[in-house]
């Protein structure tokens, strides 16, 4: 291939980059260090942002809700999904039905997810209240995102509802990486159905166990959308996650700048998060 | 004996597993029943069924959603994301593969950072650069947007999918005096066939389903996508049910037909594009 026309190919795609990407990159940075707000001129002001996002305890509160959310999704959602791709491994019969119907709920968009899960929570004629009652637990119903105490992982659970068929499918998928030269030969050996899945499974599928974590991680930090559409960051500030700020500063008070250290700080974050993840759980795959 | 408590075993195991899947399926069940009844029935019996749908939920969400006009928007917009993101993606990933060099590293390390970064990142400096160009409210702005915040993945994508092509297949073609650029149309698009599919769908989905972009970028309610419309009708203050269910399914409902049509490919291709 010659120079010219490897230019030629990648040219469309860099200048993309270029412009869509790299080039708001490098504005969000240089934006976090002024009052920009939108409109008129921008005066720098040097890591005011910053300090003030390190200083006043409700922003640090955000970034611990974020990453506290992050962390209740990534492990419950990684459990069941290895809890769902182990029994189905071992029930071809059902395998490809479940994997599709556990799968649905992830074709339907966050504000779909969203609105109907809050109309479950909801303390009135909520479908989880109303399931509570039905069965005697009258004194378990109450307003889940009402509460500050609970409604972080109500909305927790509407997203590992979402998406736990995604975890199941990657976890699936190394499993079906599995030869079955191997999974006979335990069997034969005598091997129990849970020796099997702890002494040979488990190590094999520590790709997919890497695979999963990042990517939910890198998800769920992000997320936005189901705070936004169930709670608005409440009760009480108790959902206000790091891009609920972000948008808040942007589109409420047109604080520009501040919302692009917000955005910085998001960003470094979550690279920091994945790259110690990729490392550990790397070496962690080289390890078996 | 034995035999026999294996088969009972893995009758029940089978059937647990399922009723699991069932109480998983509960909520989508409860979104389907929910739009067909009034908010007095609801009240009643939370828990009740539709025995007379009342199919006047759906007609009067319609012509509110503007159902028709949303689908459009939305299916202009994620056809048209696809191909740009599957045309450039391609064409990008091609001197990568067949030429490497010490710029391949760079483009690799940008595609890896593009992957990573959230779209929250770059969305105040998107935001300003489109209002400052009149991008705002049109569909190339918010085509352009997608496509660069997709791009990145769909260069990832075909770099793995290329990397499998023979080189011998490429050369011979070379020695038919093809040039690159007859090489890339004509063999190599044509192998990428499945992993353009495959993208497609992954791609189609997150923009259909994506609430962000359009909520800042595309604030001309005739030009809004389904998301949009289903976020808008529903509102946030008094939800009622009665608007709430028919908007979810109507909201859901191509996304899911699509589904059950391609279902092993899209499962497949998820899986796929995480593994690479």
């Amino acid at each position: 291939m010659s120079r010219r026309s490897a230019i030629a190919f990648a040219a469309p795609a860099v200048i993309f980059l270029l412009v869509f990407f790299i080039y708001p990159i490098v504005r969000t940075v240089q934006m976090s260090l002024t009052d920009f707000t939108g409109v008129g001129d921008a005066t720098f002001i040097g890591g005011e942002n910053y300090e003030r996002i390190f200083t006043r305890t409700d922003y640090l509160e955000a970034l611990w809700i974020t990453i506290r959310f992050t962390f209740v999704v990534v492990v419950v959602q990684t459990l069941a999904g290895l809890v769902m791709a182990a029994l189905l491994y071992r029930l071809p019969a059902i395998r490809n039905f479940s994997r599709a119907a556990l799968f649905t709920p992830a074709m339907m968009s966050f504000v779909v997810v969203g609105y109907v899960w809050q109309f479950i929570y909801s303390p009135f004629s909520g479908g989880l209240n109303a399931l509570l009652r039905s069965v005697g637990l009258d004194f378990l119903a109450q307003g889940w995102l009402g509460n500050p105490d609970i409604a972080l992982y109500a909305i927790a659970i509407a997203h590992v509802w979402m998406f736990t068929g995604y975890t199941t499918a990657i976890f699936l998928a190394g499993y079906a990486a599995i030869s079955p030269e191997i999974d006979e030969a335990a069997r034969i050996d005598g091997a129990s159905s849970w020796q099997r899945f702890r002494f040979m499974e488990l190590p094999l599928l520590s790709r997919s166990f890497t695979i999963n974590i990042i990517l939910s991680t890198i998800g769920t930090l992000k997320t936005f959308e189901l705070p936004f559409i169930m709670t608005r960051g409440g009760p009480d500030g108790a959902t206000q996650t790091l891009s609920l700020e972000i948008i808040y500063q942007l589109f409420r008070n047109f604080d520009f700048g501040f919302a692009s250290a917000l955005s910085a700080v998001m960003l470094v974050v979550i690279v920091v998060i994945a790259m110690l993840q990729n490392w550990y759980l790397r070496k962690r795959e080289d390890a078996v | 004996m034995n035999r026999r408590r294996n088969r009972v075993g893995r009758v029940l195991a089978n059937g647990g597993v399922l009723v699991v899947v069932a109480i998983m399926l509960l909520p989508v069940l409860y979104m389907l029943t929910m739009s067909l009844r009034t908010p007095t029935d609801i009240a009643q019996a939370p828990l009740g069924l539709p025995l007379d749908p009342a199919w006047e939920n759906y007609a009067r969400a319609l012509p509110a959603m503007n159902y028709a006009q949303a689908i459009l928007n939305s299916v202009i917009i994620t056809v048209a994301v696809a191909a740009l993101t599957a045309l450039l993606g391609s064409m990008a990933a091609f001197p990568i593969v067949m030429r490497a060099g010490w710029w391949t590293r760079i483009m690799i390390m940008v595609v890896a950072l593009g992957m990573a970064t959230p779209n929250f990142v770059v969305i105040t400096p998107i935001y300003v650069i489109f209002r400052d160009l009149g991008l705002l409210n049109t569909y190339p702005g918010i085509i352009l947007a997608y496509a660069a915040l997709n791009l990145p993945l769909a260069i990832f994508f075909y770099i793995g999918f290329m990397s499998t092509i023979p080189r011998e297949l490429l050369e011979s073609a070379r020695l038919d005096r093809c040039n690159d650029w007859q090489v890339f149309w004509r063999i190599v698009r044509p192998l990428l066939g499945p992993a353009t599919a495959t993208l497609s769908l992954f791609v189609m989905l997150f923009v259909w389903n994506d609430l962000t972009y359009p909520l800042l970028l595309l604030t001309d309610p005739a030009k809004q996508t389904v998301t949009i419309s289903v976020y808008r009708f529903v509102g946030n203050q008094n939800v009622l049910p009665d608007q709430l269910f028919p908007a979810a399914v109507l909201g859901s409902l191509p996304l899911l037909v699509l589904f059950l049509i391609f279902q092993r490919r899209i499962v497949a291709g998820v899986t796929a594009g995480a593994g690479k």
